[in-house]
């Protein structure tokens, strides 16, 4: 499954760059994150919880970046599993200022499997894009209230 | 294909059963029918700790003429749906939607609150649901609130009802004079699932121009919606095949649609035009209540 788009984020390349380098701030703006542990330089341990109505599993998982040119672009590299199935996904994300604020692009491929791939196959990719969108609603949300008072 | 362990809790009336998904909130899932909510328990999609079974509640399970409406409790059966003379006589729409849902034992089992509340992006009733601006009753320890078919739909799998409420009754307007309707849909073979459903209500006026028309589709999307921009076009009239043809193109207009295996977000829409014709088309003949 290919995932593809665009977001604009308030505050400059710098000030994102910094929240997507920062795992307390990090675990606060993904969905269902529960925690998000430093296991190495730029790899973490994660978990998360998803929920869409009455579907719901618990992830265990890894995350990790990689080829980061701050505060330019970096790739990273995804993976879960949990009692529904597995996730696996690469990806790219790309910054720059446009104006006060940052565009983010993103893409990326994800490879999801397991019993959650064969029942909820119509739904995933739309489910997939609104975790996305939430990611980058709360992470607009956190660069506006991390923003000193001027 | 077994459970995670849960709590069975079996309320007796509907303010014991409001209580319960109150006190436990996400943590319980309502069961009715059960024909969504166990297949995701057996996959272990969903793991819910408490499921309170409103399925044995008294005086949920009804269809009556109140007035200019229909009202259905929300654990009428579809089955019971499809063979209700009043329904096939008042509300045909719903009785042929209804007859098309999943299998005969779904049909048995499966439940119009239920379905409605689980709101699959794939389930039948909410196109005619949404063509007939049917109204949906929630129940909740604060009282009832009614929500129009438009605003309960909000995404999928997703609905205006709030934790702590239960879907209790379902108002359908009686049908307006020279008003034909159809359910027209394409199954997904292995689960009978919509991939594309379309549900026409249309009235015809002078020199057999089009007076007033509605159209719900599922499948298409996350959830389903009505198809404003083919509604406007049709409005006041004449239904020319080219028309119809026309304005059915654009059942899709500004929809996000789906993809998976069995239909890509292209097909999808080509899909969702054609049904919107067909079905429009069926609604027409049926207007001086022949049926076809």
């Amino acid at each position: 499954m290919k995932v593809e788009g665009e977001a604009s984020l308030p505050g400059t390349p710098e000030q994102v760059w910094a929240l997507l380098q920062d795992p307390v701030r990090l675990a606060k703006c993904l969905p269902g994150c529960e925690r998000l542990e430093p296991t190495g330089p730029d790899r973490y341990k994660a978990e998360v919880k998803f929920a869409l109505a009455a579907i719901a599993g618990k992830y265990a998982g890894s995350l990790e970046l990689s080829e980061k040119r701050p505060p330019h672009s970096m790739r990273l590299r995804l993976e879960g599993k949990g009692v529904p199935g597995f996730v696996k996904g690469e990806g790219a994300l790309e910054l720059t200022p446009s104006r006060d604020q940052t565009t983010v692009r993103y893409s990326g491929d994800a490879h999801v499997g397991g019993m959650i791939a064969a029942v909820g196959q119509r739904m995933i990719e739309a489910a997939a894009r609104r975790i996305i969108q939430q990611f980058f609603d709360n992470s607009a949300k956190e660069l506006r209230e991390s923003k000193p008072a001027d | 294909m077994i459970p995670q362990p849960f709590e069975y809790l079996a309320p007796k009336t509907l303010e014991e059963a409001l209580r319960l998904v109150e006190r436990h909130g996400d943590e319980a899932k309502i069961l009715a029918g059960g024909q969504s909510l166990l297949p995701l328990m057996k996959l272990r999609l969903a793991a819910p700790r408490f499921i309170v079974d409103i399925g044995r509640l008294r005086g949920m399970s009804y269809i009556r003429e109140e007035g200019e409406r229909i009202v259905i409790g929300a654990l009428t059966t579809h089955t019971e749906i499809v063979e209700s003379e009043l329904i096939r006589a008042r509300c045909p729409l719903l009785a042929e939607t209804a007859e098309a849902i999943g299998d005969m034992q779904v049909r048995n089992r499966g439940t119009l609150g239920g379905s409605l509340a689980h709101a699959d992006p794939a389930a039948d009733y909410p196109a005619a649901i949404l063509a007939l601006e049917a109204e949906m009753v929630a129940s909740s320890s604060a009282g009832t609130r009614t929500i129009s078919a438009r605003k309960f739909f909000v995404d999928m799998l997703t609905t205006q009802l709030r934790p702590g409420e239960i879907l209790s009754q379902v108002r359908v307007p009686v049908l307006a004079p020279k008003t034909g309707t159809a359910y027209v849909k394409l199954p997904q073979p292995a689960s009978g699932f919509a991939i594309v459903g379309a549900a026409a209500v249309v009235t015809s006026g002078k020199a057999g121009k089009i007076e007033s028309v509605s159209i719900g589709l599922t499948g298409v999307g996350p959830k389903a919606y009505r198809a404003d921009a083919v509604e406007k076009a049709l409005r006041g009239k004449q239904p020319t095949p080219k028309l119809l043809r026309e304005a059915a193109a654009n059942a899709a207009a500004g929809v996000e649609a789906l993809s998976d295996l069995h239909a890509s977000a292209e097909y999808r829409r080509a899909m969702a035009g054609v049904l919107t014709r067909r079905a429009i088309e069926r609604a027409l003949k049926r207007v001086n209540g022949k049926r076809a």
